[in-house]
């Protein structure tokens, strides 16, 4: 029995309204910003713990996913401006050595749907963000064994995703330094299982520490180019304003730059927005990251930012990987405004407001939950 | 605890009784009776735009390629619209020359920047079983 089908009142304990939600085999409680194609947000709930369980970790689609891909028929090449073009199988690919990075994962447009005024795409509330391991071999194993060229400078990832009307392929590019990081991977697994199908089985990109596009799905070409790849994904897709514009200004596509890192942020976990909780020792987590920095620290406001206090940061660390975060708050009877800041090692601090931008990119904005003690 | 038990005369025992008795009809409950009857099933997908002049024609330019959802959760003004229908035709919708205008207009009337917030909906709590997998 799952617990769709659950009386109303566990279902209403667990938090999620069961009439109205949609089975979608292999996901759990997700919020659902489409079906057709999936795009899927962890509640921030879920973020109670260093790895993100698979059933709980967001995912997002540009395009549909691949209908005709078996393991047997799956092929990725390696071409462009390399000495030896090559294709390896899917048991070629596992027999390289496997390498693990845990890393928070982070779709370019986490927290679009905050952003005033609103701008086109997923409206993503805070969601759209997950940490795992990822392994599978070195991406640079797999470029050196083709024999790199000194005229490839970006690398170019093609996914299977499955083009509809005359939308552009699904293709982006990273530079040959961030390529031959020792922690890029080529990754066929994740928590220590085979990839799903929605998280690209049975290959995907993982570019640590950067926006979720640039770790390509269904990964089934790797090219060598010269230059970065020109195509829409890349520009006028995932570019920031080079100077900081007015909200709802337009931006000439000029006067932009590719998104890559992601930025230093802090979400709060529990309690819940909109909570009523008893007066006493409430515990208040979360979860914070900062895309190739490390987090320095996480501190917490109980009275609108008025004044802040260091949360205990958790053991469980590494480089590409969100740290979570717990303050123990003795509450009176009120209304509060809690409130989560963090700072990297870069001594990047999380902004009392994002900087607005036409896409809705890197929302990073300090973190507010309104409860009520009683 | 056991039925056998609920039968004590000892006064100790009896002054017990009423919380284990609650735990045990709560746990009926849960194993026995059959689930409240759910509403009806939620669609996966939205299939329509809402109702208006422009329904039938919106609906068939956009859902060719993507659910109509995408465009539900959106809050945007005209301008903003008209852009992303131009984008759209672009990518491939057949929207005639004709029916531009009248379809950002139904867009910007039905998703503007003054409407409602859309709230998701949420997938279903997984199976038991899955969620042991994933640990």
């Amino acid at each position: 029995m799952s617990f769709g089908a659950a009386p109303r009142f566990l279902a209403s304990a667990l938090g999620v309204p069961q009439d109205d939600a949609i089975e979608i085999p292999g996901e759990d409680g997700m919020i659902v910003r489409s079906f057709r194609f999936v795009d899927l947000e962890s509640p921030v709930e879920y973020f109670n713990s260093w790895l993100t369980p698979v059933p709980h970790f967001f995912v997002r689609n540009h395009m549909h996913e691949p209908s005709q891909l078996t393991a047997e028929d799956w092929r990725i090449s390696v071409g462009g401006e390399v000495e030896k073009p090559s294709t390896l199988t899917l048991p070629e690919l596992l027999k390289l050595e496997a390498h693990s990075v845990v890393n928070t994962l982070e779709c370019a447009g986490n927290g679009r749907g905050l952003y005033r005024p609103q701008v086109p795409g997923i409206q993503w509330g805070k969601g759209a963000v997950g940490t795992a391991r990822f392994s599978g071999p070195r991406l640079r194993d797999v470029l050196q064994r083709a024999g790199l060229k000194s005229t490839g400078r970006h690398v170019m990832f093609r996914g299977l995703d499955e083009v509809p009307g005359k939308v552009p392929p699904f293709i982006r590019s990273i530079p040959i330094e961030k390529a031959l990081d020792s922690d890029t991977l080529i990754a066929t697994h994740m928590n220590g299982a085979p990839l799903t199908k929605h998280h690209g089985f049975p290959a995907r990109a993982l570019v640590p520490g950067w926006i979720g596009a640039a770790s390509c799905k269904w990964l089934t070409e790797i090219k060598l180019l010269e230059s970065e790849f020109a195509g829409n994904f890349m520009n006028p897709g995932y570019r920031l304003p080079n100077q900081p514009v007015k909200p709802g200004d337009a931006v000439k596509p000029e006067d932009t730059h590719a998104v890559t890192a992601l930025n230093v942020k802090s979400v709060i976990a529990g309690p819940s927005d909109g909570a009523t909780v008893r007066a006493g020792s409430i515990p208040v987590h979360g979860a914070a990251w900062a895309g190739e920095a490390g987090i320095a620290k996480v501190d917490i406001s109980t009275d609108g930012g008025a004044t802040w206090i260091p949360a205990k940061l958790g053991a469980e660390q590494s480089r590409y990987a969100w740290r979570v975060w717990s303050y123990e708050w003795k509450a009176k009877r009120g209304e509060f405004s809690i409130l989560s800041r963090a700072t990297d090692t870069q001594a990047r601090v999380q902004p009392q407001a994002a900087v607005w931008n036409p896409s809705g990119y890197l929302n990073n904005a300090i973190d507010e939950v309104k409860v009520h003690v009683v | 605890m056991s039925f056998e038990r609920s039968n004590s005369s000892r006064p100790g025992r009896f002054r017990k009784w009423p919380c284990g008795l609650f735990l045990l009809t709560i746990l009926a409950a849960v194993l026995v009776l059959p689930a409240l009857p759910e509403g009806p099933p939620h669609a996966r997908t939205i299939e329509e735009l809402p109702a208006g002049p422009m329904q039938v024609k919106a609906t068939a330019a956009c859902a060719e390629c993507h659910e109509p959802r995408i465009i539900v959760q959106q809050r945007l003004t005209k301008a903003a619209w008209t852009k992303e229908v131009d984008k759209m035709i672009k990518w491939g919708a057949l929207v005639e020359s004709a029916d531009h205008d009248a379809l950002v207009d139904y867009l910007s009337a039905n998703f503007g920047a003054d409407q409602p917030p859309y709230e998701a909906p949420r997938s279903a709590l997984a199976k038991v079983e899955s969620k042991k997998k994933a640990k």
